[in-house]
């Protein structure tokens, strides 16, 4: 049980990383 | 009042901690212990990365082309003398944690390490190593890169000083930014509460021990804590009802004048060559291994280790990242009309070295009083709330340092409550830079009561574990903040 939520909690670690570097990279015309 | 949600769900979700805690203060901590373990179990590794990483970009800031813009307009001046700023960014960063773990950290981990450590004459530098690394850069990137995107979108871009305010700057006023922007606000007034909570039993705990040692007591009972903390609350609740303005700010010097004397008082009065030879070496350790102990998570060590790792190291990363909202709102106010440069280089630099000093002579004279047999280990590391009075025995006129311990850490934390209430009102009236007078005595009572929970948990541990708890979600904050900083400042023709 405490692996299946180590892996849980981490995939959506990467997942927030993911989407941060995405939000960086992708141009956006509101600033 | 009720027609802002804001404001109400804040006070909701305080409050029923506060109640849980009141009704089953063991069943909360205890919940919070095991919740705060899974986490630093499966993502400590991210925290350290997170945290690594906002020290490279606080220094890369400061060094690019972005390190020239001011936070303010152009031809804008610094409202304070660096000399205040640095007193007050200090005061209000680092506040009663100094007094309460100036010896105990240090000695704590020595005594630990003695026994772990081959040679043995390597723990005293470790120990002062470890304690630095906790209280030094790290700590204050944390703080500074918080306080940088506030002041920056506030005073450059003219936005509220709300955390949300950049998210909107950067992305618009759009569906995923007002349900990101809302939860940021709502975790932010949370983890203040929470965090400055924790302060004010911290606070209670290192009086109600320093008048146990003033007055030779026993143990410290329960009306003494409990009278303790109310005068407390006297004392914070008054000055929320009337503005002091400079009023808190000069309250707030005379705590860190009272405890800067005090750590000079040790210096000379200890073994003072003893002292200063660490705190040289110390400058040398530190120096030397900040950037590789910021990626260290102790994976390949054995569970003690493991368990030691989350209880002291991700703990204090969780516990500035608790605070960063309410300190960063401070920072950013104190720092209008500085540059990035400037900026950080105070934030990061000034405080840093100053605990180098500070552990250097606590734990310094510590170590060598225990070498000297003047300090039992084990007393130490049975009652770690007591070591800063148990070490003050040990020199003259320790009625009188007691009593200025006892002092400055009430200043402390009234200052810190104060602020607190302050920050909070803002925050749960969308940035209202005068929050009414009303909303600003509920949070103040809120901050007492969540006080009181953790006072009744009687353990610095409990209350250490409540307040990681509530920081949990403010690392992924952090990290959305350090994204519009870079995305705007890509904007920026410098």
């Amino acid at each position: 049980m405490d692996a299946l939520i180590d892996t849980l909690i981490n995939i959506g670690v990467f997942v927030f990383i993911g989407l941060m570097i995405w939000l960086y990279l992708k141009d956006d015309e509101s600033c | 009042m009720f027609r802002n949600p804001m404001l109400m769900t804040a006070l909701g979700m305080t409050l029923l901690v506060a109640c849980w805690g009141f009704v089953d203060t063991v069943g909360l901590s205890s919940l919070a212990a095991r919740i705060v373990e899974i986490i630093f179990r499966s993502r400590g590794w991210f925290i350290m990365l997170t945290v690594s990483t906002m020290l490279l970009v606080s220094i890369w800031l400061a060094f690019s082309r972005y390190g020239s813009l001011r936070l303010g307009k152009e031809d804008e001046r610094p409202e304070f003398s660096t000399g205040t700023w640095l007193a007050m960014m200090f005061a209000a960063g680092m506040g009663v944690g100094l007094l309460f773990y100036g010896a105990a950290e240090p000695a704590s981990h020595y005594f630990l390490l003695e026994k772990e450590v081959d040679p043995r004459w390597e723990a005293p530098s470790m120990a002062l190593f470890i304690t630095n690394f906790h209280w030094g850069l790290h700590a204050w990137a944390i703080y500074g890169l918080t306080s940088l995107v506030i002041a920056y979108f506030g005073f450059r871009k003219g936005t509220p000083q709300m955390v949300s305010a950049p998210i909107y700057a950067v992305f618009g006023r759009r569906g995923w930014t007002r349900v990101t922007g809302w939860l940021v606000d709502l975790l932010s007034i949370y983890a203040i509460a929470i965090g400055l909570a924790g302060s004010v039993a911290m606070g209670v705990f290192q009086v109600q021990d320093g008048v146990t040692a003033l007055f030779s007591l026993e143990t410290a009972s329960m009306p003494l804590t409990l009278g303790i903390f109310f005068t407390l609350c006297i004392a914070f609740i008054l000055p929320l009802t009337v503005d002091l303005g400079r009023g808190m700010a000069m309250l707030s010097n005379a705590a860190l004048i009272l405890a800067i004397s005090l750590m000079v008082y040790l210096l000379l009065t200890g073994p003072t060559y003893f002292i200063m030879n660490g705190i040289v070496e110390a400058l040398g350790t530190y120096a030397s291994g900040f950037f590789a102990q910021g990626f260290r998570t102790y994976t390949f060590f054995g569970p003690d280790m493991t368990k030691w790792f989350g209880a002291w190291t991700l703990n204090y990363m969780v516990w500035w990242l608790a605070w960063a909202p309410f300190v960063g709102v401070f920072i950013a106010r104190i720092s209008r009309g500085r540059t990035i440069r400037e900026f950080i280089t105070g934030v990061l630099l000034a405080p840093t070295i100053f605990s180098i000093f500070w552990f250097g002579t606590f734990g310094g004279l510590a170590f060598y009083q225990a070498g000297v047999g003047k300090l039992n280990p084990q007393t130490v590391a049975e009652q770690i709330n007591q070591t800063t009075f148990l070490l003050l025995d040990t020199l003259p006129l320790s009625t009188v340092t007691t009593a200025v311990v006892i002092v400055a850490a009430f200043l402390f934390v009234v200052t810190s409550v104060v602020s607190a209430a302050f920050v909070l009102a803002m925050f749960s009236t969308g940035g209202n830079p005068a929050p009414p007078v009303k909303i600003k005595l509920i949070w103040g009572v809120i901050l007492g009561m969540l006080g009181l929970v953790m006072i009744l948990s009687d353990s610095v541990e409990a209350v250490r574990q409540i307040i990681a708890l509530s920081a949990g979600p403010f690392v992924f904050i952090v990290i959305l903040l350090m994204v519009c900083l870079l995305k705007a400042l890509k904007k920026e023709k410098v």
